[in-house]
């Protein structure tokens, strides 16, 4: 079936064309009904609307129907209201296989088998993104290019029934000349900063039509900002995770080429004097700082068996807000650690029937040396437990690998001693010495020999543990430029309207037609003060051809 | 813009397909990440032994593989470590070699434990717990079954009994 689109003036329209593109004459249903023109795009087909849509022509009008698109942002929006009820996996430390049945029961359970636990990565989620991001482009392709059209060629001299159909209209009569009426218009619709264009005494003036591209501006920043959110799923692009290095130490930041050492930490805490009385007495932090040094790792990097070789590449003292900054990756100050723990000891041997002390000698609490020779004596290192505690066997044993309860179990060989030597099980701490009562496990030896160290001058205290938060965020940057973008298309669209009025003369008769996309009563106002400094005066209300809210 | 309205249509359906293939693809793969499963080839690595030798996973290429990991302050691992002894005796003549990785202890405590159960098989050392993480570690014991085929057969997050690490390494002989 074909239908014939051609218009009395003689202008092949598209199939779906509400308003003729060449002189406005309104065709199809459109001719019949007596309501004020749908204007929509200027009564343009729309892409999509077409005689035979194949499967790429459905899938198109699929997405660019604005009824879908909605549907999709409320589906959407439905779903991240699901991942805001537990929390999510990547912010958990225990295993999110346990931790939502254990701390959420069977609603944690089921919530954790649909995957809810991590909704703004599940593939369903991203569809979702992917679907509406498909939408924004669909939806403003199929309408601008149109418009476009429609607006770059614009006739002026309008058909009768487009003008007096529209939403502000004027008819009447006028005294004198109408090319002179024209001119004086003209004259006064360019104050107003209308472009003013003439064919005889037909008369198109026009303003602002920027502001329409507006919202197509919008989607574009929205587009870029999608864009930029899904490109942070690229490998290497997104980095938020946390590194504990201790004073004096260089820690590997997992996942990069890159090293970070704690040169030196500092704490200030606040003196009483200055807190108020309610926390007096309390460790308020005033000041923490971490002398950091990046290093990037050139050779070795990946081989346990060798050691990496460094290379510095930046240096910064990090402070809370102000951190390091290396081409894109940035270590920010968290928190620190600065329970003091035992790195090293010098405790001597001292022989309690002669009183003398032999050594100090050095032993290091993670890795120390299996051999002492301290004086006339030699200490063999039998076992080495870093937290002590009796098994359930009775026997020596370490709960962990952390030096929270090191103990160290000795063979002494020398004057004095038994041939084969003796044990003697040595505590560094004082607090483990009284509680696992070392002198009654030494008894057989302890009234001839100690070991024990003179001072906090023989004991080496591990520096704070300070906890950078390594984060890196390239995408951000087009986050934000995606934001602008999407705001100055908000602004042009709202700030300005496009106005346009059509005038034409039949007969002594002035039909004049108004159209605007925004602000009917604006227009109206506008309109009337043009007319009434061409000598018309009229009342705004009176131009309302109804059809119009605003 | 009559003809090239398709072109612009097909384009841009294709450029949706790519873009949002691979954000899709992207979510999917990434939860299967790092952490090895079963069926996958287990991560590499080259660990010090005892003796200072380096020890690299490649090293035992083709051979059914027992890789356990163990600390002296992990009781159930220390209970395991003889039965993985025994296990060896018996199977090694057929090219069974059991890896058993240390959790980045110190020297002595290791030592000391290899010496008092008279372990013969590989005991390597961690270092800094990288290869626990590497494996995705969240308890101890864990070992891993790899078949000679260079794919993990099974990964057991709890202690076994001698005769369960026998059922399963006499699956590993299996073709």
């Amino acid at each position: 079936m074909f239908q014939n689109t051609k218009c009395e003036c003689g202008h092949q329209n598209h199939v779906g064309t509400v308003l003729c593109e060449s002189c406005g004459k309104p065709l199809g249903e459109e001719l019949l009904s007596d309501e004020p023109l749908e204007m929509r795009y200027d009564g343009v087909a729309r892409r999509s609307q077409k005689a035979n849509p194949n499967l790429i022509d459905k899938i198109w009008s699929f997405f660019s129907s604005v009824k879908i698109a909605v549907y999709l942002i409320i589906i959407t929006l439905l779903a991240s209201v699901l991942g805001t009820i537990f929390t999510q996996e990547n912010m958990l430390t225990e295993d999110p296989a346990t931790y939502y049945e254990m701390n959420h029961g069977t609603i944690g359970k089921i919530y954790y088998m649909l995957g809810l636990s991590h909704t703004y990565n599940s593939w369903w989620y991203i569809t979702l993104l992917v679907m509406i991001g498909t939408s924004l482009v669909i939806c403003s392709l199929d309408r601008v290019l149109p418009l476009y059209r429609a607006l770059s060629k614009q006739q002026i001299r309008k058909h009768l029934r487009f003008i007096t159909r529209q939403k502000v209209v004027y008819t009447g009569p006028i005294e004198g000349s109408e090319e002179q009426f024209v001119e004086r218009i003209a004259e006064q619709l360019k104050k107003k900063r209308y472009k003013v264009h003439t064919e005889g005494t037909a008369l198109l003036a026009e303003k602002n039509r920027f502001s329409r591209w507006g919202p197509y501006i919008n989607h574009i920043g929205l587009i870029l900002f999608l864009l930029a959110v899904l490109a942070r799923s690229i490998p290497g692009l997104h980095m938020d995770m946390y590194v504990a290095v201790p004073e004096g130490q260089t820690n590997e930041i997992e996942g990069t080429e890159y090293y970070i050492k704690n040169e030196k930490f500092t704490v200030n805490y606040y003196t009483d004097d200055e807190l108020p009385d309610s926390l007096k007495g309390t460790a308020r932090p005033k000041l923490y700082e971490t002398k950091a040094v990046l290093y990037r790792c050139v050779e070795d990097c990946n081989e346990l068996t060798k050691e990496p070789v460094l290379e510095e590449v930046a240096r910064h003292d990090i402070v809370l807000n102000d951190p390091l900054s290396y081409e894109g990756l940035k270590a920010y100050q968290s928190g620190f650690d600065a329970t003091p723990r035992l790195e090293l000891v010098k405790p001597v041997l001292i022989n309690k029937q002669t009183g003398e002390e032999f050594g100090p000698f050095e032993l290091d609490i993670r890795n120390p040396q299996t051999t002492f020779q301290v004086g006339p004596y030699t200490l063999n290192l039998r076992s080495q437990y870093m937290e002590f505690a009796y098994g359930s066997n009775g026997e020596p044993t370490t709960l962990s690998r952390e030096p929270n309860a090191p103990a160290y179990l000795f063979i002494i060989t020398g004057p004095g001693l038994k041939e084969e030597g003796e044990a003697y099980l040595y505590f560094p701490n004082q607090i483990d010495k009284l509680q696992f009562n070392q002198d009654a496990l030494n008894r057989s030896i302890a009234d001839r020999f100690e070991i024990k160290v003179n001072g906090m001058e023989n004991v080496k205290l591990s520096g704070a543990i300070t906890y950078l938060n390594i984060r890196k965020d390239s995408a951000v940057p087009y986050i934000w430029i995606g934001a602008a973008i999407s705001m100055i298309g908000l602004i042009m669209g709202f700030y300005w309207h496009h106005r346009r009025i059509w005038l034409r003369f039949d007969q002594g008769t002035l039909s004049l037609g108004a159209h605007t996309n925004k602000n009917f009563y604006g227009m109206r106002s506008e309109v009337a003060w043009v007319l009434g400094k061409a000598g018309i005066e009229v009342e705004p209300k009176s131009l309302d051809n109804g059809g119009n809210k605003t | 813009m009559g003809t090239a309205r398709k072109k612009v249509q097909v384009v841009i359906l294709i450029l949706v397909l790519l873009i949002g293939g691979f954000a899709i693809g992207q979510t999917l793969f990434k939860e299967k990440s790092k952490v090895p499963g079963v069926g996958d080839q287990p991560p590499g690595f080259s660990l010090f032994d005892l003796k200072g030798e380096v020890h690299s996973l490649a090293d035992y290429k083709g051979k059914p593989l027992v890789i356990t990991f163990w600390g002296t302050f992990c009781p159930p691992c220390i209970r395991e470590l003889p039965e993985f002894q025994r296990q060896y005796d018996k199977w090694k003549s057929e090219g069974l070699e059991v890896l058993a990785i240390n959790l980045s202890e110190a020297d002595l405590p290791v030592q000391n434990y290899v010496q008092r159960l008279n372990l013969n098989f590989t005991v390597l050392r961690d270092v800094n717990r990288k290869v626990e993480r590497m494996y995705g570690l969240r308890s101890y014991p864990t070992t891993f079954f790899v078949k000679p085929d260079g794919n993990i057969a099974e990964i057991v997050v709890a202690e076994m009994s001698e005769e369960q690490i026998q059922k399963r390494v006499e699956k590993l002989f299996e073709p």
